[in-house]
């Protein structure tokens, strides 16, 4: 399970805080192309994982990959330019910048005083970013200006705008509504059409049926379970330990 | 013997420097605060309690009026500058500047009223007498000595003991516990500015009596505070009173061999070396980023 | 009256560039940095060895300034990467004290507290040139130079980076690289401030570069107003005109002018940040974050 099937792949990943194992032996293998959702009550280390990915949190013991070479040891940044977007739960957008400064920064990944590549070809991906996600006419307004949704689909702005082949997502559809919930899983499928990777943490699970092609379910740092959604779903004693009624 | 001597000097020093920074270490423990204008109830208690000596009035009546001054200081800020700043969600760089043009305002203000330049109170308390060969002691070190130690035994079984004390502790450890139990933050963070504001004051009077004050001295304390503070361990009282000892101690060993610029720039560079290599201190038990 | 408003006009123009790079590192970077005189004073002990012991070029004086001051701002940058808030503050009083001890005490280099006496009027190409040109000319050209910058990638970056910095560093911006570079780029500005100053003023000492020299940097940006073009300009010139000011109230003895000037810049300080913490061209609706 590498290679172009799987390009982001997870090996034996483990961490503990203060003793607290939050992430033990963790390994998963994302489909090229796909919608893997990251599924399992609070606490049982899907964010956690994510960091540890992006190199936000160092391993104990494992690893993870990309097409094959290890992320170990890498700074967030340097993961994020091998193509690896996140977006956080708390969304974290520039607030006092505008919406299009916000997807502007996304494209632009040099330190220096000025940007090196096409300018024209960045500001056309913000503005097809700014479409594709109905902020177009919002694109003057400040982030910490906007509405509940539209910061989440601000945020989302911003991964499509990085260009990036790995999508990591927490939580990013939760709080939206019906129709909101649709157009973002029209962004979802339009990314992988374009053979982007997402892997989605989710809590509602409508969601996760209607979008994840895997479901990969976690508990207490551990995976329980990884398949197609219908049989993970179904499982009862997953949904059991779900909704917090421990299966001893 | 000059060794010994420098020792105890330090001892002195230290031991004046420990309280003031404590008393910071206590404000910015409780309440997040960095009361940067620290120095200035130094100033004010020592200047005030200069003015009643040199005017004749009784020692008691000068310390109580230090301690007097000092508190209320420390509280006023905290009701008229600090709170304003927090309710408007002020960064704490808005916090330090304010704190700042306060303490120039009031080294200023100072410096035009009672003249600029060192003043002393004298007393016979400052009359150093050969006690080893070769090695002179004033009662004050005895003095200097005792009041530290009986405030910080004190200051202890406050922290310990009494409810309000056990409060202040929990509230260094972790605010939002304080707002579960219902209690009001805001009249424990005056509790924090008034007892670390008012532990300045007897290092003040000391101060006065020994190598007096000058108009600037509030500086030089607040800028040992703040470095005996972090290099202690943010959140670490006791972190910080060895810390100021130590410095105190340094300072005192560094000004025989050198100028006295270089007695300070020591304590920075060990600040520095702190910030770069220990951003948590001796004694501190959370990272600073 | 001339050269008195001339003399004025050049120190103002001097402040409005520590002003306005301070603000590149304060109002853009976050990086609240009380130790500008430093490099101020690198830049001048740079700019006026060199006009006394090599060549008084002006132009040249002022690129050996910028590259002394920026180079030695990894001083300030290793700490802005290292610890935020209370601590970089504390970090930088601390280079700022040490630095001022260095200055009073490396007598080669800096002559002390008897400073650097007679530095030959600056030229350019061999033909003398007046302060006041200079001093414009440097002025406008990092004005605009900041300008750009503002407007530019790196602005966003440092703005991105200052709003949610664990977001920028997931959007694959090196943060560090980044920090680096604004401080650097403020430094060297104040590098450049210095070699003016130096030139200005045919002599130097340390009592220029001193911690209230930088709280009154400070100041001059706060009052203005952060991360604003021209509000740290405008601080400067308020600030640089309250003494010239205060010498012609009557009542003001001569001798107090000094202290009169500190209690009102102080009390300035305190009341802005109470009423208007975001200076006196700043957005209100941004406040300040830090």
């Amino acid at each position: 399970m590498s290679g172009a099937a799987h390009p982001l792949v997870c090996r034996d990943l483990s961490i503990s805080f203060g003793g607290v194992k939050a992430v033990q032996g963790v390994s998963l293998a994302l489909p090229a192309g796909k919608v893997l959702a990251l599924v399992g009550p609070n606490g049982a280390g899907k964010t956690t994982l994510f960091n540890l990915v992006t190199g936000n949190l160092r391993a104990d013991a494992g690893e993870a990959t990309l097409d094959g070479e290890s992320l170990l040891g890498l700074k967030p940044w340097q993961v994020a330019r091998r193509g690896v977007a996140r977006s956080f739960q708390d969304l974290r957008l520039f607030t006092h910048m505008t919406v299009r400064e916000n997807a502007m920064s996304a494209t632009e990944r040099g330190s220096w005083f000025w940007q090196a590549g096409d300018a024209k070809a960045r500001a056309a991906r913000v503005e097809e970013a700014l479409a594709a996600t109905g902020l177009s006419d919002l694109a003057e307004s400040r982030a910490v200006d906007l509405a509940y949704a539209e910061r989440k689909f601000l945020s989302m702005a911003r991964i499509l705008a990085a260009e990036a082949r790995i999508w990591l997502l927490d939580e990013p559809a939760s709080g939206l509504d019906l129709s909101s919930r649709q157009r973002f899983a029209g962004l979802l499928r339009a990314a992988n059409a374009r053979g982007i990777t997402i892997c989605l943490i989710e809590h509602n699970l409508d969601v996760v049926a209607e979008l994840a092609d895997e479901i990969a379910f976690l508990d207490r740092g551990v995976v329980l379970a990884v398949g197609e959604p219908q049989a993970i779903l179904r499982d009862k004693a997953l949904a059991a330990i779900y909704f917090g009624e421990r299966a001893a | 013997m000059l060794f010994l001597q420098l020792l105890l000097g330090g001892l002195q020093t230290g031991a004046l420097y420990a309280l003031t920074a404590c008393g910071f270490a206590l404000i910015f423990g409780a309440t997040k605060v960095f009361h940067f204008a620290h120095g200035a109830s130094f100033t004010l208690a020592g200047y005030l309690f200069l003015l009643l000596w040199n005017n004749g009035h009784p020692a008691w009546l000068g310390v109580l009026a230090a301690i007097a001054v000092a508190t209320g200081f420390g509280v006023a800020m905290e009701r008229f500058v600090y709170r304003p700043i927090q309710r408007h969600e002020g960064g704490f760089f808005t916090v330090f500047v304010a704190a700042f043009g306060v303490s120039l305002v009031v080294q200023n203000l100072v410096g035009m009223w009672a003249g600029r330049g060192f003043v002393v109170a004298d007393s016979s308390l400052s009359r150093a007498t050969e006690v080893l060969p070769e090695v002179f002691l004033a009662p004050v070190f005895w003095v200097s000595l005792a009041v530290a130690a009986v405030l910080f035994l004190a200051l202890g079984i406050f922290l310990t003991r009494h409810p309000a004390g056990v409060a202040l502790r929990a509230l260094s450890q972790n605010s939002d516990l304080i707002r579960a139990y219902g209690l009001s933050s805001h009249r424990l963070s005056l509790l924090a500015f008034a007892l670390g504001s008012a532990l300045a004051a007897p290092a003040a009077v000391l101060t006065a009596i020994t190598t007096g004050m000058n108009e600037a001295v509030g500086h030089h304390v607040m800028l040992i505070s703040m470095a005996a503070t972090i290099v202690g361990g943010v959140g670490s009282l006791k972190g910080a009173a060895l810390a100021g000892l130590s410095l105190g101690v340094a300072e005192s060993v560094v000004l025989n061999f050198a100028d006295p610029q270089w007695a300070e720039a020591a304590s920075f560079v060990v600040l520095f070396g702190f910030i770069l290599f220990r951003p948590s201190g001796l004694f501190g038990h959370a990272v600073a980023r | 009256m001339t050269a008195y408003l001339a003399n004025l006009a050049t120190l103002a123009a001097i402040f409005g560039i520590l002003a306005a790079t301070l603000n590149v590192a304060v109002g853009y970077a976050g990086i609240f940095s009380v130790a500008h005189a430093v490099f101020f004073g690198l830049g001048a002990y740079a700019g006026a060895q060199l006009a006394l012991l090599v060549v008084p070029d002006a132009l040249l004086a002022m690129v050996v300034a910028a590259l002394v001051a920026g180079g030695l701002s990894l001083c300030l940058a290793l700490p802005a990467l290292r610890v935020r808030g209370e601590y970089f503050v504390a970090a930088s009083l601390g280079l700022q004290m040490m630095a001022t001890t260095l200055f009073t005490e490396a007598k080669g280099l800096t002559g002390g507290m008897g400073g650097l006496v007679g530095i030959p009027r600056p030229m350019i190409l061999g033909v003398e040139v007046p302060t006041l040109a200079l001093a414009l000319t440097a002025l406008v050209l990092i004005l605009l130079a900041t300008w750009l910058m503002a407007r530019g990638s790196f602005g966003r970056t440092l703005r991105a980076i200052r709003d949610a910095e664990s977001a920028a560093e997931a959007l694959g911006k090196n943060i560090n690289a980044a920090k680096a570079l604004a401080v650097a780029f403020a430094c060297a500005g104040a590098g450049v401030a210095g070699a003016l100053f130096a030139l200005h003023m045919s002599f130097v000492n340390v009592e220029s570069f001193t911690l209230d020299q930088s709280v009154l940097i400070m100041a001059m940006v706060i009052v203005g107003g952060t991360g604003t073009l021209w509000g740290p300009l405008l601080g400067a010139v308020l600030l640089l005109s309250l003494p010239a000011g205060l010498s012609f109230l009557p009542f003001i003895p001569p001798t107090e002018i000094g202290a009169v000037q500190q209690i009102l810049y102080g009390a300035a300080m305190t009341l802005l940040m109470i009423f208007r913490p975001a200076g006196l061209l700043g957005d209100m609706r941004t406040g300040r974050k830090a």
